[in-house]
């Protein structure tokens, strides 16, 4: 028996970790080619395995970082409601008829 | 296929670099920590067996530090991921996966504070040295749940066999060094009172 060289480990890591790399590379870019749009597949590729990683194992913590954006939502009610103000100035027209009968009693 | 190398390589370069040296890591933790447990058992009583064994095991811990390193530094400068130093540096800060990645950082910093504690062992003593480096397991351990809770490929089936297939034959080797320490202790202790007892019988006939 001989005492290993450290050569062997560097080159049995580096080998794979090229192979890693490369068949990561080549598995990423057929993802990215076979969907409609180039950019939007390898955009989506990051999001959307971290998702699963994050529905995997932390379940909790996913779900109230979709929290946030229910409370965005809650937020866009208070412009809904200030739509109903227009709806006030329809009103503002009925005192203005209400108004035209006294001019008329006057000038008669 | 081959037109969409370079925007991959360009968009997610750092993440296949992130993850390959994770991986690689893994793998070279798992033989190193498998050949120390192995060393301690003593199988065979042949030096030359034994000074392969250390030379194997001092290289893939050296080397798998090495692919931690890579691996952190690529997080760091993923840019989808942005961790900043903090996140990469302290446990617990990233938001992403804050627990599995937390225990990560903690991994690694144990990884080379264990690691390289062998060449201060000088300054440290060999007997405190030995003892802290028995919590090397920790960081097989620590890395293991890491890959599993935070790792995008940990999923796949050649990681899950590896791990579990390397996993079982570790922890019944851990489990035979806890036995083989206790047993140690009990022959010392043993060995403590013998020669204590025949120093009181000396004592003992010199007072008769």
């Amino acid at each position: 028996m001989t005492t290993p060289r450290p050569r062997a480990v560097v080159i049995g890591s580096l080998s794979l970790f090229v192979v890693l790399f490369v068949v990561l590379t080549f598995e990423l870019s057929a993802s990215a080619s076979t969907s409609a749009g180039k950019s939007q597949a390898t955009r989506k590729a990051r999001p959307a395995t971290t998702e699963t990683k994050t529905d995997a194992t932390e379940p909790e913590e996913a779900a109230s970082e979709y929290a946030e954006p229910e409370e965005g939502s809650g937020e866009y009610a208070e412009p809904e409601a200030e739509y109903t103000e227009p709806e006030a100035e329809v009103e503002y027209v009925e005192p203005e008829v209400e108004e035209v009968p006294p001019v008329v009693t006057s000038s008669s | 296929m081959i037109e969409a190398i370079p925007h991959t390589l360009s968009t997610q370069g750092w993440w296949i670099v992130s993850r390959s040296s994770a991986m690689v890591a893994f793998v070279l933790v798992t033989a190193s920590v498998f050949l120390g447990l192995t060393m301690a058992a003593k199988p065979l009583r042949d030096p030359q067996f034994t000074k392969m064994m250390r030379a194997l095991h001092e290289q893939t811990a050296l080397a798998a530090l090495v692919a931690i390193g890579i691996h952190v530094v690529a997080v760091l400068a993923d840019p989808w991921l942005k961790p900043g130093v903090a996140g990469v540096a302290i446990p617990f800060v990233l938001g992403l996966n804050r627990f599995w990645n937390g225990i990560g950082v903690i991994a690694a910093y144990l990884a080379f504070l264990l690691g390289l504690s062998f060449y201060l062992r000088r300054h440290i003593g060999a007997k405190r040295w030995r003892t802290a480096h028995r919590a090397t397991i920790v960081v097989y351990v620590l890395g293991l749940f890491h890959a599993l809770g935070a790792g995008t490929d940990t999923g796949s089936l050649p990681f899950l066999v590896f791990a579990a297939v390397t996993a079982v034959p570790i922890a019944v080797l851990f489990v035979y060094r806890l036995g083989a320490s206790r047993r140690a202790g009990e022959r010392r202790q043993r060995a403590v009172r013998e020669r204590h007892r025949t120093s009181a019988r000396g004592t003992l006939l010199e007072n008769s």
